[in-house]
């Protein structure tokens, strides 16, 4: 693997990772869902 | 409208069940392929435009549409897109919605059962590869063609009976409804399929370089072949093409699932957050394994000869590959072919159940009446692709008709729909409420002005580059194979006829008028 395929595979995993742990992050810490009320 | 009300049990559930929508055989199999030979790592750039610029606005729009259309009591595609749409063009374009994954739902089980099949036969022993690796590559041929029924028209062959068992699963749990079965079975495959992920990544990442006498086919140039770039690829429009197809098929985006998944969710829930959670699941599993576990496993063993796409790299490759792995080889085989079975399975059973939704608010009928008359035109519509199973014909054609060019359809008549027909101003406030994330604002010139055009320009260069070839190449079974597909409209069109009555008569606002 060349240079520039390390750094493609590196920003690119970083990238998904990052995004998926910061979405599940905040999913997670986000207020307790509260139990139905109508429309 | 009929049956009782179906929600989803937990905010984290419903993401569950859109990712595992998403996350499908082409994270594992089509889009290393299509990276590779599209400029490798450069391949990511016009990926990653894709994502921002197409996917994800469409997706936020979906999510969107579908929450408002579902407050109005609608579930399926043509009364969503009739409230977004405001009438009736686009409620009889919904029936877009519903076409794409019943239609893709008769092959995909079909795909389903060989995995089923392979996963059985490694966890029974029943895959046995001898020779050289030229006679295994050869063996593993025969193997698929006899295993899958693709070797000859029929269906006299062992998959058909793992179709059955495949095919009644999806049935109980879409039947479960969404809490106590799409949702329950999503909390389940969602880890265990990230867990057989990584052991088979573990296991790939510590191959080294098995064969002393090819010293050049180790793990570092297996994962080269795929991330290497070669920027003169991205002067190419199919390379461009090629990243946007590969992103709608990956992301579910324009296939009807979301519209109905997120329909059945409250005016308080989140969508923003949950759409790109669902979204960065998919791109997870896609760059995080489906870009390192594949291409690397086969390079290894086979170098770049060994290389190919799709079901080739999955179901006879890989095999020959499992195989040079020794005692192993087996438990990593069926820890493979399991985790592409749960990814085909929480990928069908989202097919299955925008089309049962649609049949039970347009015809009033039980849920149970709804699954029967699905599974019944879904079995005969699965019965002619495994009928016409050499050379996988009939699939090959439905693939190419309805889960590409459809999909590219129907994510056009969303975008026009939510940027320029309900409006930009209204899809923004009904993303912003209850949103745990504030989607920038940027997102919404984008979802007006920017996706539009680049999707027509993907749809443009689609037809082009390949409808117009692929009209002058049909074969008899492609062509009977459309006019299914055309019988299957008329249906379709029929059944939103009589919903349309039945919702007026119910006093809906199926046009859309009220707030």
């Amino acid at each position: 693997m060349n240079t520039g395929g390390w750094i493609f595979m590196t920003i690119s995993l970083a990238l998904v990772w990052g995004t998926a742990i910061w979405a599940y992050t905040r999913l997670l810490t986000a207020p307790r869902e509260t139990s139905d009320d109508s429309e | 409208m009929s049956g009782k009300k179906m929600e989803w049990g937990t905010r984290v559930g419903v993401i569950l069940a859109v990712a595992g929508s998403a996350v499908g055989l082409g994270n594992f199999l089509r889009f290393p392929g299509q990276a590779a030979a599209h400029g490798g790592g450069a391949f990511m750039i016009p990926y990653i435009c894709a994502l921002v610029f197409l996917a994800l606005p469409i997706g936020w729009a979906e999510w969107a549409m579908a929450r408002h259309g579902g407050a109005k009591g609608f579930h399926s595609g043509p009364g969503i897109l009739g409230v977004a749409g405001r009438g009736r063009l686009t409620r009889y374009l919904g029936v877009l919605a519903v076409l794409i994954p019943m239609v893709v739902y008769m092959y995909y089980v079909y795909i389903e059962a060989w995995c089923l099949r392979y996963a059985w036969e490694y966890l029974t022993g029943g895959v046995q590869l001898n020779g050289t690796i030229t006679e295994q590559v050869a063996e593993s041929a025969r193997f698929f063609g006899e295993a899958t029924g693709t070797d000859k028209d029929g269906v006299l062959n062992m998959s058909a009976l793992f179709w059955l068992v495949v095919v009644a699963l999806n049935i109980v749990l879409v039947y479960r409804g969404l809490k106590g079965g799409i949702e329950k079975f999503c909390q389940f495959a969602l880890p265990a399929m990230a867990i057989l992920a990584t052991i088979v990544l573990i296991r790939v990442l510590t191959l080294g370089t098995p064969d002393p006498a090819n010293p050049e086919q180790n793990v570092l140039n297996g994962l080269g072949y795929l991330w290497n770039p070669d920027f003169s690829k991205l002067t190419s429009f199919e390379t461009w093409l090629a990243a946007a197809g590969q992103i709608f098929f990956s992301l579910s985006v324009g296939f009807g699932v979301i519209l109905n998944y997120a329909s059945y969710l409250k005016r308080k829930d989140d969508i923003a957050l949950s759409g790109f959670t669902a979204s960065a699941t998919n791109e997870l599993f896609e760059v995080g394994f489906g870009g390192l576990i594949t291409i690397t496993a086969a390079f290894v063993f086979l170098g770049v000869s060994g290389i190919g796409a799709g079901f080739g790299l999955g179901f006879q490759t890989l095999p020959v590959v499992f195989e040079q792995m020794g005692i192993a080889g087996r438990w990593i085989g069926f820890a493979w072919f399991f985790l592409l079975f749960l990814a085909a399975i929480t990928s069908s059973i989202s097919m299955l159940q925008p089309v049962k939704a649609f049949f039970e608010e347009a015809l009033g009928i039980s849920s149970g009446k709804a699954i029967a008359l699905v599974s019944i035109i879904c079995g005969l519509g699965s019965f002619w692709v495994i009928w016409f199973s050499k050379n996988m014909v009939a699939l090959d054609a439905m693939d190419f008709w309805v889960g590409t060019f459809c999909i590219f359809l129907l994510a056009t008549v969303q975008v026009i729909c939510f940027g320029w027909i309900w409006g930009v101003d209204r899809g923004a406030a009904e993303l912003d409420q209850g949103a745990l994330m504030k989607i920038p604002r940027f997102f919404f010139f984008i979802m007006k002005y920017v996706a539009p055009v680049y999707l027509l320009v993907v749809l443009i260069g689609f037809i082009a580059i390949d409808l117009r070839p692929k009209l002058g190449t049909m074969q008899p079974v492609a062509l009977w194979t459309l006019l299914i597909i055309g019988a299957v409209v008329a249906l379709l069109v029929t059944v939103v006829a009589i919903g349309e009555r039945r919702w007026r008569a119910a006093g809906l606002d199926l046009d859309g008028k009220q707030p």
